[in-house]
């Protein structure tokens, strides 16, 4: 890095454009991203960098798709009964299977009329936790679920505020990561006592960059893909960095 | 079919999607989800695979319309980009090294004439575009060029090129410092 040439550009002069061609190492990309949600005129210039690159895509030749695409598109945009929330990002992920709708209302309903939330500071160690979340229903807003997570030690602490047993679906809990990268499954959870999950590898580095979480309620005994919920999408909360 | 529109008639489609607009959002699909399949299938080299991301990504559009701002970016490039970031992101969540094919195979590819833009696409941006890249380096046009059609990173492209990290990043970066000069004059 020394007797660099004068011209040489610094290595922020052009991570806009770095970031907007993808060229970034993860660790870089996710520093970038975070730029890049927390500066507009730094997000206006990725903008701008897409438009410059756009170019590129002349030279793609155009392929059509197979006629079950549109299909599986239209099924995850259907409405949701009465409620049609498009823009609430969880319930797109809901909407896959539109016949577990009524499933998640009754999950919904056993999960929204638990009454007073337990106390729960005790069961959340303080000491090396650096990201909080509070899960709640995304109809309504009742908070079910507090979350700390260490991420030092990949250490993860989860405590239902309002016991989430009685429904016959079992609580899964995803991490989103930021920008459109997506949900990671972190796995089932116990709606109905605190508990602790270690994290390794990758859960744990996606679980320290994370935006947010949610709740997917899934078929006893189902597994669901891990870029993907099956059953509907009841609860969510932000990731907070202490 | 897919129906030619301007690029002012899918901005208004896509605004529409954004309000909610079923029969709006089927045309900003019929207009622009070969398109974005190509690009799809272009960094993913597997159809069932693409067709997925494919899916994803106009589960987003529909999610996003509504914060697409035409005076800010066209709309065939916002959606390229979020099918492009999409499918860099699957590649890179799955097995490392699935592709292995040397850069040249990309010049190669690329070297063809390049094929007439849809309606879409505003011709003058490409031709900038293409003007502004002549400006370049040829190893500087090149990576950059791999970097967008494949959506490889910093390390891969030095290990296909045969250069340290270092070098790879300078080419780059000074790659984008010109060509951003070249095109914003």
């Amino acid at each position: 890095m020394t007797d660099l040439p004068s011209d040489e550009p610094g290595p922020d002069d052009a991570l806009a454009g770095e970031l907007a061609l993808r060229v970034l190492s993860p660790e870089e990309e996710r520093a970038a991203r975070a730029r890049e949600a927390s500066d507009p005129a730094f997000a206006a210039e990725v903008e701008v960098w897409n438009e410059h690159l756009a170019g590129f895509v002349a030279e793609i030749p155009p392929v059509q798709p197979s006629a079950s695409v549109w299909p599986r598109v239209e099924a995850g945009i259907a409405p949701v009964a009465a409620n049609d929330n498009r823009a609430g990002f969880w319930r797109m992920w809901a909407l896959g299977s539109t016949g577990l709708l009524a499933a998640s209302l009754v999950a919904v309903a056993l999960l929204a009329t638990r009454p007073t939330p337990a106390p729960i500071v005790q069961t959340v160690p303080t000491g090396g936790v650096t990201r909080v979340a509070t899960i709640a229903m995304t109809d309504g807003g009742t908070p079910v679920v507090a979350l700390a997570y260490d991420s030092a030690t990949g250490n993860l602490f989860i405590a239902p505020t309002d016991a989430m047993d009685g429904a016959s679906a079992v609580p899964h809990l995803w991490l989103v990561r930021p920008g459109e990268a997506g949900v990671q499954l972190i796995g089932a959870i116990d709606g109905s006592a605190a508990s602790h999950h270690h994290l390794t590898d990758v859960l744990a580095s996606t679980a320290g960059q994370a935006v947010a979480v949610a709740i997917s309620m899934e078929a006893p005994g189902h597994t669901p893909a891990a870029d993907k919920p099956d059953g509907p999408v009841v609860a969510t909360g932000a990731l907070q960095s202490l | 079919m897919t129906p030619m529109l301007t690029r002012d008639e899918l901005a208004v489609a896509l605004g529409n999607a954004g309000d909610g607009d079923r029969a709006a959002f089927r045309i900003v699909y019929e207009a622009t989800s070969a398109k974005l399949l190509g690009v799809c299938l272009r960094i993913l080299a597997d159809r069932q695979l693409a067709e997925d991301v494919l899916q994803d990504t106009y589960l987003t559009v529909w999610r996003k319309a509504s914060t697409f701002d035409p005076s800010r970016a066209s709309p065939i490039t916002w959606l390229v980009t979020i099918a492009r970031n999409r499918s860099i992101d699957r590649l890179r969540s799955a097995a490392p090294m699935r592709r292995t094919a040397p850069v040249e195979d990309a010049h190669d590819l690329a070297d063809g004439a390049p094929l007439a833009s849809d309606v879409i696409e505003t011709t003058d941006e490409v031709n900038r575009l293409n003007v502004c890249l002549d400006t370049l380096e040829d190893r500087a046009r090149s990576v950059i060029r791999t970097a967008f059609l494949e959506g490889v990173t910093y390390d891969a492209l030095a290990i296909r090129e045969n250069v340290p990290l270092g070098t790879m990043k300078s080419w780059i970066r000074r790659g984008l410092l010109r060509l951003r000069s070249c095109l914003e004059s």
